[in-house]
């Protein structure tokens, strides 16, 4: 007797179950859906502002940098993501200085640990939250951050935020 | 209600006016093949269209909308995908029978299609086992199954296969008992009467308690014959990678595809046909005017709308519930289902013996 | 107390170094009955055997062990060294503690120890052609000794071991894993089941599975040799790459490490930001736990509930830490940056928004009787074998161990919140199901009493340009989202660690897979996996 009670108890408690599931998600069917229309909703895409998609190296109106060419971001580096080239330039008092002439960054093995922009002693570079970096072959990847004829910000000022 | 016999006269009057007997014939046996595969075709594409679209749905998502207004021609998209991808070569097979497998698996549901009565006057095959012949023709699609899982020499496959084995044997049981109640109380295994007889009010409502049993039984077993969630456990894709198919590529896995969505397509549109009245207007006795404008919805309307709610249904089940273990499976049809059915089919009998029905 | 009782046991040449934790160096040919010992002696009762590493201490090879003692709450680390640099032999303790067994594996792939008298002595990370020990100081990285090998590894269905006869002759000899006529199925490296490039090994009779055997290393990226060329800062950025749902969790335990052993203080903002940030991980990984089980039990439904709500984690954490996965938001001495200001909000609409999800998890889920049916009393982990396995988390939980490290010895403010540690006994797939479910709701339940209270200050204190470890060794552990995370630094007063191991929880996970699939079916096998939710960049490391 008690056999049959469990398996008729069995039988429709598991019955009860599964009707509780099927309900759930009928009303779900009904609710908003959740999906983002990507890449008609560009406009309206919310990007974190420190979300780490490239590295730049901001520039002003006048076309100058803050990087000194130190390279302590090289030497941070865990992965070698970094090169940074740079001669030795009198300035204006006649003293032979360190200058950039390219800053090669390579975002196809760079790891996004920050160290590079957290070490710098100048601000000089930072990260966008740019993520649609798709391209077809890994060449596109290596980036030159400085611009063409760019030069060090004579009288740095208050440098762009480090977000 | 618009009979569709008119039409199919027609064209049999039309091509024996200028051809001989035994030429009309060929000719509208080549004109009804080329119109069901055409049909099996659509109604194939349709569904899968309407899987994805309720899926999603279930799942807070809005599915395809990037082919054509609300991803409409993503199917007809993913057709042509599938019919242009090469068919791999795959060594170590049985090719005969690892070529044959697809066939006979979409040559079963086919034939199953052409049992069904479409619409008042549209069924190609009306014998009077019609429904016989149905479950007959249905279940050589396992041997297809079985043949692709050993064939593929692939240990996946053939577990997929040997899992699909079991689990189609047993629950056809239950599917032919399920229809057997069905059958005595409807008196008859021709389709096209069954269809009739629910004129007076469909088969469910007139045979209530034993008919909503038998429904939801053949229901559950209908999912399970169609190899669909929750009882998808020949292709598990969690465990099997995708089962019995894993091996197929191209338009032969396209196959496997087609009759998998149209194998649900005939278990909805035979319970429509058993339970729901097939094409038949939905009547309230007594309703004269509400009748009247019932009546007035083409029938082919009334059986593709019924057969949509049953395709809904089964396709809630397998967006809701997670898949059965083999155990679980055969639990539930040598434990539950069978017994009830064979009480069930006695308590029909009894319904139909003392006339208690209405 | 501890070091009385272990003075009287020690053995002949051992040394014993009070500390914390206490050191004892044990001579190899002492160290099995040693360690019978240990573990054996009831005032003692090391039964878990946290973390082993392998050491290359330039003269001489050896192994370090720090056990744990469930019952006392003492542990101790004990130096074990090989006698002959050339041919290095251990004893194995693979018997005392079953964990020991993939851990003694992967020794003998990186430092080239062979175990005597464990069963089976193959490479576990490595390939079997591969040439030298790769984490022994004076391997040769050159192309030229391990070339990319173009054709795959054969797979052997026999394994060697080393064998003491009573003589104490050691001979090698071979052992059969799978007979001629078994039926072997391969699950993964490609599988969807595994989660990740993990590899079974499966004999099967019918639908039911007679024994497996793990392969592991198919994402190996060798972090941890990696991490004896990088600073620590540097080391920092490989963390989160581990057990990538627990990124911030890992990086944690890292930093602690480090700052235990600079002795730096953080302000007391920077420990309740990283609690919750700890704890939105947790609950974002549980999540995700909660979708790929139901995945693999074949809930498709399920899973997109689950990542609809996990995104709203994400996005949380990605606001402040800016990153998704990989967070990078730990740093020594503190945190990268502030938190959003308005981080708090967030956190307390989600703890709004998530319990009526959770309940319709329950609805869908939980409650099912196919689910439950497939997850109850299916892959029982006793107590003694999750504690000897070392299975920890909630894995470890749901069968009875409380081994929670926020209770145990408490980093952050988990001393100062009030939570629950979710013990369960039966240790079956559903209770570690259910301890994950309900860890969710203590892990709200923490949020809840942090987010207002987050106290003013610092983000982070300032730390020398270079970072120099003073020399020694270090062990840190948090309880990371699938068990303990600890961390082993060796340092030689450098600015790169002499030696870093990563105690993974995830490496004692796989290792139970087999004693708990045995005789179930195909179907459980994939059940447990989901269940005991390992990650396998943490296996592989």
């Amino acid at each position: 007797m008690n056999s049959i009670k469990n398996y008729l108890h069995g039988f429709f408690s598991g019955l009860g179950s599964l009707t509780t599931g099927m309900k759930t998600t009928l009303r779900i069917f009904f609710r908003k859906k959740v999906t983002e229309k990507y890449p008609e909703n560009r406009a309206t895409l919310k990007i974190a502002g420190r979300f780490r998609g490239e590295l730049i190296m901001p520039h002003n109106e006048r076309n100058e940098h803050n990087c000194i060419a130190c390279g302590i971001c090289e030497m941070n580096c865990p992965n070698s993501t970094i090169r940074i080239v740079s001669e030795m330039q009198p300035d204006e008092a006649g003293k032979n200085r360190k200058v950039l002439t390219a800053y090669h960054y390579d975002l196809g093995s760079c790891l996004f640990c920050q160290l590079c922009v957290q070490t710098c002693p100048q601000n000089a570079i930072r990260f966008l939250p740019t993520f649609e970096h798709a391209v077809f072959t890994r060449e596109k990847l290596f980036r030159r951050l400085n611009r063409e004829g760019s030069r060090l910000m004579i009288r740095p000022q208050a440098p762009a935020g480090n977000q | 209600m618009f009979d569709f016999s008119v039409v199919t006269q027609w064209v049999d009057q039309f091509l024996r006016s200028f051809m001989p007997a035994e030429m009309a014939v060929l000719a509208e046996l080549i004109l009804i093949g080329l119109c069901l595969l055409s049909g099996y075709a659509l109604i194939a594409l349709a569904l899968i269209y309407a899987e994805r679209k309720i899926c999603a749905f279930f799942q807070c998502r809005i599915g395809p909308d990037r082919v054509g207004p609300f991803g409409l021609l993503q199917s007809f998209a993913d057709m042509i995908k599938m019919l242009i991808k090469e068919l791999i070569d795959i060594n170590h097979v049985d090719r005969f029978l690892f070529n044959l497998a697809p066939f006979v698996v979409i040559i079963a549901s086919v034939l199953a299609f052409g049992c069904i009565p479409f619409a008042k006057g549209l069924q190609v095959l009306d014998f009077n086992v019609g429904i016989f012949f149905l479950i007959a023709v249905s279940s050589i699609g396992i041997v297809g199954i079985l043949l692709a899982g050993w064939a593929s020499n692939n240990k996946y496959s053939l577990i997929g296969a040997m899992r699909s084995g079991a689990q189609m044997i047993s629950y056809e049981l239950s599917i032919g008992l399920s229809i057997l109640t069905m059958v005595v109380f409807a008196g008859t295994m021709q389709l096209s009467a069954i269809v009739e007889s629910q004129a007076g009010g469909w088969f469910i409502f007139r045979g209530h308690l034993p008919a909503v049993i038998a429904f939801v039984i053949y229901l559950v077993a209908g999912t399970a014959e169609t190899n669909r969630g929750p009882f998808d456990l020949p292709e598990a894709d969690s465990e099997l990678t995708a089962g019995y198919h894993t091996e197929y590529s191209g338009m032969h896995f396209g196959f496997f595809y087609l009759a998998e969505y149209l194998n649900m397509f005939i278990v909805a549109s035979v319970a429509t046909t058993l339970f729901l009245g097939g094409w038949m207007p939905l009547h309230m006795p007594g309703w004269e005017g509400f009748n009247r404008v019932m009546d007035h919805i083409p029938s082919i309307v009334w059986f593709f709308g019924k057969t949509a709610v049953v395709i809904f249904i089964i396709m809630w089940f397998k967006w809701t519930f997670p898949r059965l273990r083999i155990d679980q499976l055969l639990r539930l049809e040598w434990r539950y289902l069978l017994p009830l059915n064979l009480v069930n089919l006695l308590l029909m009998v009894v319904v139909v013996v003392f006339k208690l029905h209405f | 107390m501890l070091t009385e009782k272990i003075t009287s046991i020690l053995p002949e040449g051992a040394i014993l170094e009070e500390g914390n934790p206490t050191t004892v160096t044990v001579p190899a040919a002492a160290w099995r009955l040693f360690a019978r010992q240990l573990k054996e002696e009831a005032e003692l009762h090391f039964d878990y055997l946290a973390c082993m590493t392998g050491m290359d201490w330039g003269d001489t090879l050896g192994i370090v062990c720090l056990l744990e003692s469930t019952v006392h709450r003492h542990s101790l680390r004990i130096r074990i060294a090989a006698a002959d640099r050339q041919n290095p032999e251990l004893p194995s303790v693979c018997d005392i503690w079953k964990t020991a067994d993939l851990n003694e594996r992967e020794v003998f792939d990186f430092f080239g120890i062979h175990f005597i008298n464990h069963p089976d002595m193959r490479r576990l990370f490595l390939r079997n052609d591969w040439v030298g020990y790769p984490l022994r100081k004076d391997y040769d990285a050159g192309e030229n000794n391990n070339p990319v090998r173009l054709e795959s590894d054969e797979t052997p269905d026999a394994t060697s071991f080393f064998e003491a006869d009573s003589g104490g002759e050691i001979r090698e000899k071979e052992r059969i894993l799978f007979e001629e006529d078994e039926y072997v199925v391969n699950i993964g490296p490609q599988h969807p089941a595994t989660h990740g490039v993990l590899r079974f090994r499966v004999a099967l009779e019918g639908e039911n599975v007679k024994k497996l055997d793990v392969y592991c290393g198919y994402i190996h990226r060798g972090i941890e040799k990696m991490c004896e060329s990088l600073t620590y800062p540097q080391m920092l950025a490989l963390t989160d790459r581990l057990d990538y749902l627990s990124a911030h969790q890992n990086r944690h335990a890292l930093c602690l490490c480090i700052e235990e052993a600079l002795g730096i203080e953080v302000p007391e903002r920077v420990r309740y930001i990283r609690t919750i940030m700890d704890e939105l991980n947790r609950i974002s990984s549980h999540l995700l736990f909660w979708s790929a089980l139901c995945m693999d039990l074949g809930a498709l439904t399920a899973f997109f509930y689950g990542f609809r709500d996990r995104e709203k984690v994400l996005d949380m954490l990605e606001e402040t830490t800016g990153g998704r996965l990989i967070q990078n938001y730990n740093v020594i001495g503190g945190v990268a940056a502030d938190i959003q200001p308005d981080l708090t909000r967030k956190i307390k609409e989600f703890l709004v928004y998530l319990p009526p999800m959770l309940k319709e998890y329950h609805q869908v889920f939980t409650g099912n009787i196919i689910a439950r049916q497939r997850m109850q009393q299916i892959g029982i982990l006793p107590r003694e074998a999750a504690i000897s396995y070392g299975v920890t988390g909630p894995s470890g939980r749901a069968s009875g161990w409380a081994c929670d490290v926020r209770k145990k010895s408490p980093y952050g403010v988990y001393d100062k919140v009030d939570f629950k540690e979710i013990v369960r006994t039966e240790g079956d797939s559903f209770a570690r199901y259910a301890v994950r479910i309900e860890e969710l709701q203590e892990s709200l339940r923490i949020l809840e009493q942090l987010a207002d209270n987050i106290p003013a200050g610092d983000f982070a204190v300032k730390t020398k340009p270079v970072i120099k470890l003073p020399e020694g060794a270090y062990y840190k552990s948090v309880e990371a989202s699938r068990g303990e995370f600890g961390v082993y630094i060796e340092s030689r007063g450098e600015k790169h660690p002499y030696r870093v191991k990563f105690r993974s929880p995830c490496l004692p996970l796989v290792s139970v897979v087999d004693l708990l699939a045995r005789n179930n079916k195909i179907a459980d096998l994939i059940a447990i996996g989901g269940t005991l939710d390992y990650v396998v960049p943490d296996i592989d490391r």
